[in-house]
C-alpha cells in the first residue's frame, strides 16, 4: 500500500473550494428562479423527455398490411439473444403461402439488456426498438410482455406496420 | 461431284414402298445372302466399311456391336427413329418411302449381333411413319421374313414398333431405353454401356434408322464398296435435310465430304433473292453455327467440321440468312432445351432454364451488359457435367451464338431492339 | 483390393468400391447430394466430380469405380471451380427461406455451401414457383421449391421400403417430388425420407417447427419400441425430448428406422411421468404424494412382512443388469414374465419391425434362467387365488402404449394384498387398483445406462443422455431399497457461481460447438 500524504499547507485552502463550489450552486438556483425554460432537470414524471426515434428503449413487433403479425417465427432472435430472454412458439398458419407464425412471443423485459441484436438479427422487420423507455410495473409477471402487448399496445395506434412484405416479394420473385 | 442415289436409288418408285415394289428391285436379296455369312463375318465387315453412326454422335457402328459380351445371353437390336433434333427430317423420309429397306438392314443386323428380339423406336408425332413401318412389318411377318425359322436359315426373329411420346430426350439412347421399359424418359447412368446392360439390363444395341438400313448395302457391296463413296475416315453417303432461309429445302444423299458450300448453292438452290448467307447450323439445332466465312471452308464429314468447333450431328442443315435476328433465334434454341431437359441432373435442368430466362430477358428489354459474359459462363460450366448430352446441346449453341455474333446480343441489350430487324421482340412477334 | 491415391492419400479399397466410398474411408471431405450410402446410385447431383490422372473430363466419384493405381483429387481448381458452379446450380431457383425452414442448421446446402462455395451468385431472374405445403401423407409435409431433386427419398421408397409412392413429375425445372394421383405417403418407413432429404424439403408433420435444430443436443442410444434394438440418436433440450433419427449399425437397422420406433421419445417426456412416489392403502382413492426413496423404504416394511408370499412381475424394458440385481436383492422363485400379445411376438414385417415390443425380452430371460427359475402367468393366477402370493412387485412398462393388456393383468392382480408397482410413466390404470399400492417412479431408457439384448441375442449397451425426472429411481436402486440396503448417494457439488467462464464446466460440448458455428461464436459477435 502506498502512502500519499497531503502537505498540510495546502490543504488549509479547502475553503476556497467549497466557497467556489457554493457559488456555482448559487448561480444555478439563481438562473433557474428567472430562467425557467433553461432549467437542465425535468419534474418527472409530468414532464417527460422525448428521446429520439432511434432510441432503443422497448420491443414492438411489427405487423403487415392486415393488420396480423409479421414475424416468421424463425426464433433468429431468440437464438441471437445474450440475454436469453426471448421465448418463441411456432406453429403452422392457415394461410399456405404463410410457412408459420408465432403463437406466443413473450420478452422478459427485465433481463432484457436493450443490446439491439434481435432487431439486427430479424430478417423481416418483424422486431425493432421503439423510442418508448418507461416500464413501470407492479409485479414481476407486468414485465413479461407478451405477443399483444408486443404488437397491439395501446401506445402503438393500431400496430407498426413492418416494411418488408411479403406480397411484394412473392410479385419480385424472392 | 454431286448428289448421289445409294440409298436412296429407288425413293422415286412408290412401289418401294410395298414389299412386292421392294422385292422387284433387289429387296431381301441381301438378306439370304447374309444367312450364308457367319454372324462375326458381318460384324466385321461393317467393322471394315467404316461406317458411323448417322444419328448424331458419329460413332462407328462396327465397334459398337463388338462391345456385346460374347456369351449367349439375350440381347435386344433397338432402332432409334425418335427423330427429335431440330432440323432433321431424313428417317421419316426413309421410313415412308422405304419401310422394307430398314426391316432388312435390321434382320442383318440382328442376325451379326444374335438378337431375337428389336423394336423400333419411332417419335409419337410420325403418325404416317409409324403406320408405314407397321404396315411394312405386317408383310414381312406374312412372307415369312420375319418370326421362326426366317428364310429357313433357323434364325428366329421378332420385330416390334414403339411409339414413343414425344420427348426429345427419347432420342437419347439410354433415355429411349428407359421409355421403352414403360419408365420416365430420363437418360440412365453410364457406366454401365447399354452394350453391357441396356434394355432389361441385357445387352442391347442402339442404331439410327440411316445406320441400320446402310448395313444391307454394306453386305451388297462389301466394305469395300461401301466406302467409294466419302473419305477415309467419314465413309459412304449420308442423307442431309436442308431447311431455313434456302430455295430450295429437303433431304439430299450427297457423299462424306461434300462441300457445304456447294450443298447450299447447288443443291439447296442458294439464298433467297437479295440475301446473303449469315450463318448455318451444320448438324442439327445442338451443333455449334458456322459463319458464313466458315461455311466457305466446311466440308460435310464429321472430321472437318469436329475441326471447326462444331459437329455434323444428324446432318440437319438449317441455314441462316441475314434477314434473322440471332438473338430470337438463340430464343426460341434455349426455350426449346428448357423445355426438353429431362430435369435429372442438375446442371442441365437448373442451366437450361437459367439460360433460357436470361437469353429471354435480353430479348424482352430488360437485358443487362454482363449477361452476356454470364450466358458464356453458364453454358460454359452446363457443358460435360451431366449424363447424357442434352446439357452440352444446350450449351454449345449458346457459345458459339454469342461468340459469333456478339455485336448482335450488345445492341439488343443497349437499345432493346433487334439489330437486325429494328424492332424489338414483342414487335418481332406480335 | 485395388489401390488408389486421393488427394495425396494412399488407400487401399474394396474389390468393386467406387471413388466415393475411398473418399468415405479416409474422411477426406467432398460434396454430394444425391449419393447415400444406403441407397442405389443415381448421379445426378453431379457434385461429386473429381479429377482423375489421365481423364480429360471431371468424372463423377459416385458411379466411377477405382481402379488400380488411380490417382484421384478433388483439390484441383477447375474441380473446385466446378463444384461451385453446380453448387449455383442447385441455388438459383431454391427459396434461401433458410429463417423459416425447418431443416436450417442441419441442412446439406447450407453446410457445403459454406465448405464449397462462398460465392456471390449472379442469378437475377425469377425463380420457378413450386408448390409449397404439400400434404405427402400422415406423417410429412412437402415444399417443392426447396427441394433439389436429388431422388434420394423417390429412391428410398423404391428400393427399401419398395412401397413407391413417391416419384418425379414433370421435366425440366419444373420437376417435382410427389405421390400419384394425390395418394398418401403411408408406410411405416415414411420419416426416412425425412432424414436422408439433404434439404428442407420433406418435413416431419411430428417434428415441423417444435424447435429449431441448433437448441437440441443429441445423444446415441437404442430404440425401445421392439425387439430390434434400432441404433439411434435422441434430440432433446431442457425442455424435453424431441424426435428422434437411427444412427448406421450394419448388424442391426442398417441406415433405417421405423415411423412407430420414433414415437419413443413421447413418453419419456414430463407431462407423461410419473414425477413423484405415490401410495394409497385399500379402500382409499386419495394417493398420498413421497419421495420416490422414501416410498421405496417404506415398501421394504411390507416386502420383509411378506416372506415366501412374495411375487415378482417383470416386464421385457429394463435393461439386462437391472433384472440381474432385482432378482439378486430380492431372492424368490415366483418370479414370473409379463409377456405382452406373446402370440404377435414373431411377427416381422421384413425389413425393422418385430411383433415383440420389448427392447429386452431376451434380457428377462436370461435372468430369470441364471436364477433356474421357470414359471408360468397360470402359475402366478393360481397363487394369487391360493393366497400364497400375497405382494406383488411388478417392474412395470415403460412405454405403457404397447401393453395393451395392462387393464386385463391389473384386473388380475385384484385380490393381491400389496402391490409395488415400479413405473416410469403415469396412467389412469393405476386407479383401478384397490390393494395397498407403492408407485415407485422409475428412470426411462434415456436417464440411465445399461444395455439391452436384442432379437438376435446381441447386446447393445447404452448410455445416460439427460435427466428429465431427477428424482426417479433406477429398477437397481429400487431393489436395493425395498430389500432394506442403502444405496450411495451421489451428492451434488455445490456449484460455484464466481469461477469464471474459462473455468467453468462447458455446457456444449465441442462437437456441437461445430455443428453450430453461429452458437459458437455468438459471445464474439
Amino acid at each position: 500500500m502506498s502512502v500519499v500524504s497531503n502537505s498540510p499547507e495546502k490543504s488549509k485552502w479547502y475553503l476556497t473550494g467549497i466557497l467556489g463550489g457554493l457559488g456555482i450552486t448559487f448561480k444555478h438556483l439563481i438562473t433557474n428562479l428567472f430562467n425557467q425554460k433553461k432549467m437542465i432537470t425535468l419534474n418527472y414524471p409530468e414532464e417527460k423527455y422525448e428521446y429520439s426515434a432511434r432510441f432503443k428503449g422497448n420491443h414492438v413487433l411489427t405487423v403487415k398490411k392486415d393488420g396480423s403479425i409479421r414475424c416468421t417465427a424463425c426464433m433468429l432472435c431468440a437464438t441471437n439473444c445474450p440475454a436469453e430472454c426471448i421465448n418463441i412458439l411456432a406453429a403452422e398458419h392457415n394461410d399456405p403461402t404463410v410457412e408459420k407464425y408465432p403463437i406466443a412471443y413473450e420478452i422478459d423485459i427485465l433481463r432484457c439488456v436493450f443490446c439491439g441484436f434481435c432487431e439486427e438479427a430479424c430478417p423481416v422487420d418483424a422486431i425493432r426498438m421503439g423510442p418508448e423507455w418507461q416500464t413501470p410495473g407492479a409485479n414481476g409477471s407486468k414485465f413479461i410482455y407478451d405477443i399483444n402487448h408486443l404488437a397491439y399496445r395501446p401506445q402503438l395506434k393500431g400496430g407498426v406496420v413492418s416494411v418488408v412484405d411479403e406480397a411484394e416479394r412473392h410479385k419480385s420473385g424472392i | 461431284m454431286s448428289e448421289v442415289k445409294y440409298l436412296t436409288e429407288f425413293y422415286h418408285l412408290n412401289e418401294f414402298q410395298g414389299l412386292e415394289g421392294y422385292k422387284k428391285n433387289g429387296g431381301y436379296v441381301q438378306l439370304e445372302r447374309a444367312f450364308k455369312m457367319k454372324p462375326e463375318e458381318i460384324t466385321e465387315e461393317v467393322k471394315k466399311s467404316g461406317l458411323r453412326g448417322r444419328g448424331g454422335a458419329g460413332f462407328a457402328t462396327g465397334v459398337k456391336w463388338g462391345f456385346l459380351p460374347k456369351n449367349g445371353e439375350p440381347r435386344y437390336l433397338l432402332c432409334n427413329a425418335d427423330e427429335g433434333e431440330p432440323g432433321t427430317f431424313k428417317d421419316r423420309m426413309m421410313m415412308e418411302r422405304a419401310p422394307h429397306q430398314l426391316i432388312e438392314g435390321m434382320i442383318i443386323s440382328a442376325y451379326a449381333i444374335g438378337a431375337k428380339k428389336s423394336y423400333i423406336y419411332i417419335r409419337g408425332e410420325y403418325d404416317y411413319p409409324i403406320a408405314c413401318v407397321v404396315k411394312a412389318i405386317k408383310e414381312a411377318y406374312a412372307a415369312g421374313l420375319l418370326g421362326k425359322n426366317i428364310l429357313g436359315s433357323g434364325f428366329d426373329h421378332e420385330m416390334d414398333v414403339y411409339a414413343g411420346a414425344g420427348a426429345y430426350i427419347c432420342g437419347e439412347e439410354t433415355g429411349m431405353i428407359s421409355s421403352l421399359e414403360g419408365l420416365k424418359g430420363q437418360p440412365k447412368l453410364k457406366p454401365p454401356f447399354p452394350a453391357i446392360q441396356g434394355y432389361l439390363k441385357k445387352p442391347t444395341i442402339v442404331n439410327n434408322v440411316e445406320t441400320l438400313a446402310a448395313v444391307k448395302y454394306i453386305i451388297r457391296d462389301g466394305a469395300q464398296g461401301f466406302r467409294k463413296y466419302g473419305t477415309e475416315k467419314s465413309a459412304g453417303s449420308k442423307l442431309f435435310s436442308l431447311s431455313g432461309n434456302i430455295v430450295k429445302p429437303g433431304n439430299y444423299e450427297v457423299p462424306l465430304g461434300y462441300s457445304l458450300k456447294d450443298m447450299i448453292f447447288n443443291l439447296g438452290g442458294g439464298m433467297k433473292p437479295g440475301r446473303k448467307l449469315k450463318a448455318v447450323i451444320p448438324g442439327g439445332s445442338s451443333a455449334p453455327v458456322l459463319n458464313a466465312e466458315e461455311v466457305d471452308r466446311a466440308t460435310l464429314d464429321y472430321e472437318c467440321l469436329a475441326s471447326m468447333g462444331t459437329m455434323l450431328g444428324s446432318g440437319a442443315i438449317i441455314v441462316i440468312d441475314d434477314s434473322q435476328c440471332m438473338v430470337d433465334m438463340l430464343g426460341v434454341l434455349t426455350h426449346f432445351y428448357h423445355h426438353e431437359s429431362c430435369g435429372q441432373c442438375t446442371p442441365c435442368r437448373e442451366g437450361t432454364g437459367w439460360l433460357n430466362k436470361i437469353v429471354h430477358s435480353i430479348l424482352e428489354g430488360r437485358g443487362r451488359l454482363q449477361d452476356i459474359d454470364l450466358l458464356l459462363k453458364v453454358a460454359d460450366n452446363m457443358k460435360g457435367r451431366t449424363i447424357c448430352a442434352l446439357s452440352d446441346a444446350a450449351a454449345l449453341p449458346v457459345l458459339s451464338f454469342v461468340s459469333k455474333f456478339r455485336d448482335e446480343f450488345e445492341f439488343f441489350v443497349r437499345e432493346g431492339r433487334s439489330k437486325v430487324k429494328g424492332t424489338n421482340y414483342a414487335q418481332m412477334h406480335h | 483390393m485395388p489401390k488408389c491415391t486421393i488427394n495425396g492419400h494412399e488407400v487401399e479399397v474394396k474389390e468393386g468400391a467406387t471413388i466415393m466410398e475411398a473418399f468415405y474411408k479416409l474422411n477426406e471431405g467432398i460434396a454430394h447430394y444425391c449419393y447415400h450410402p444406403g441407397l442405389s446410385v443415381a448421379g445426378v447431383c453431379r457434385l461429386c466430380i473429381v479429377d482423375i490422372e489421365g481423364n480429360p473430363r471431371p468424372q463423377i466419384a459416385c458411379n466411377t469405380v477405382v481402379t488400380e493405381g488411380m490417382k484421384v483429387t478433388n483439390q484441383a481448381e477447375k474441380i473446385k471451380d466446378g463444384v461451385k458452379w453446380v453448387l449455383d446450380f442447385h441455388l438459383i431457383n431454391h427459396p434461401l427461406d433458410c429463417p423459416v425452414c425447418d431443416q436450417a442448421g442441419e441442412c446439406g446446402l447450407q453446410d457445403q455451401y459454406m465448405q464449397f462455395g462462398k460465392y456471390s451468385s449472379e442469378m437475377a431472374e425469377p425463380k420457378v414457383k413450386k408448390h409449397k405445403v404439400v400434404d405427402l401423407g400422415p406423417t410429412v409435409v412437402l415444399d417443392s421449391e426447396r427441394c433439389i431433386l436429388c431422388s434420394r427419398c423417390v429412391r428410398f421408397t423404391d428400393e427399401v421400403s419398395k412401397t413407391n409412392e413417391l416419384g418425379l413429375f414433370n421435366r425440366g425445372d419444373r420437376t417435382e417430388v410427389g405421390t400419384f394421383d394425390g395418394k398418401p405417403l403411408d408406410n411405416n418407413y415414411s420419416l426416412n425420407t425425412v432424414d436422408i432429404c439433404p434439404v428442407g424439403a420433406l418435413t416431419s408433420k411430428d417434428f415441423r417447427f417444435r424447435q429449431r435444430v441448433w437448441y437440441l443436443k443429441d445423444s446415441e442410444t437404442l430404440c425401445t419400441g421392439c425387439s430390434t434394438g434400432c441404433n439411434v440418436k435422441v434430440y432433446y433440450n431442457k425442455e424435453g425430448a424431441f424426435r428422434v433419427k437411427p444412427v448406421y449399425n450394419e448388424k442391426v437397422n442398417g441406415h433405417w428406422m421405423c415411423d412407430e420406433g420414433r414415437g419413443i421419445y413421447k413418453f419419456v417426456n414430463r407431462e407423461h411421468r410419473l414425477l413423484k412416489g405415490r401410495m394409497k392403502q385399500k379402500g382409499q382413492s386419495t394417493w398420498t404424494d413421497m419421495d420416490a426413496g422414501a416410498l421405496a423404504k417404506e415398501a421394504y416394511q411390507v416386502i420383509k412382512s411378506a416372506g415366501e408370499k412374495l411375487a415378482i412381475i417383470l416386464t421385457g424394458q429394463y435393461s439386462t443388469h437391472e433384472y440381474q440385481i432385482l432378482l439378486k436383492n430380492l431372492p424368490t422363485k415366483n418370479v414370473f414374465h409379463w409377456q405382452n400379445q406373446a402370440e404377435k411376438w414373431n411377427e416381422f414385417d421384413g425389413l425393422l419391425l418385430r411383433g415383440d415390443r420389448n427392447p429386452n425380452t431376451k434380457g428377462v430371460e436370461l435372468a430369470m434362467n441364471a436364477s433356474g427359475i421357470k414359471t408360468d402367468w397360470n402359475d402366478l393366477i393360481s397363487g394369487i387365488k391360493s393366497g400364497a402370493i400375497q405382494t406383488v412387485f411388478v417392474a412395470g412398462p415403460e412405454n405403457m402404449a404397447v401393453y395393451e393388456d395392462m387393464k386385463e393383468k391389473i384386473q388380475s392382480l385384484g385380490s393381491v394384498q400389496n402391490i409395488i408397482w415400479t413405473t416410469a410413466c403415469k396412467s389412469e390404470d393405476f386407479e383401478k387398483l384397490t390393494n395397498n399400492v407403492w408407485l415407485v417412479p422409475m428412470k426411462s431408457y434415456l436417464e440411465k445406462e445399461g444395455s439391452f439384448i436384442n432379437n438376435q441375442g446381441l447386446e447393445q449397451k447404452f448410455k445416460k443422455a439427460t435427466t428429465i425426472v431427477s428424482e426417479a429411481l433406477t429398477l437397481a436402486e429400487a431393489s436395493y431399497l425395498v430389500s432394506g440396503q442403502n444405496i450411495p448417494i451421489i451428492k451434488m457439488e455445490a456449484v460455484d457461481t464466481f469461477i469464471d467462464a474459462s473455468r467453468r464446466p462447458d455446457q456444449v460440448t465441442l462437437e456441437h460447438r461445430k455443428k453450430n458455428e453461429f452458437v459458437y461464436k455468438r459471445g464474439s459477435l
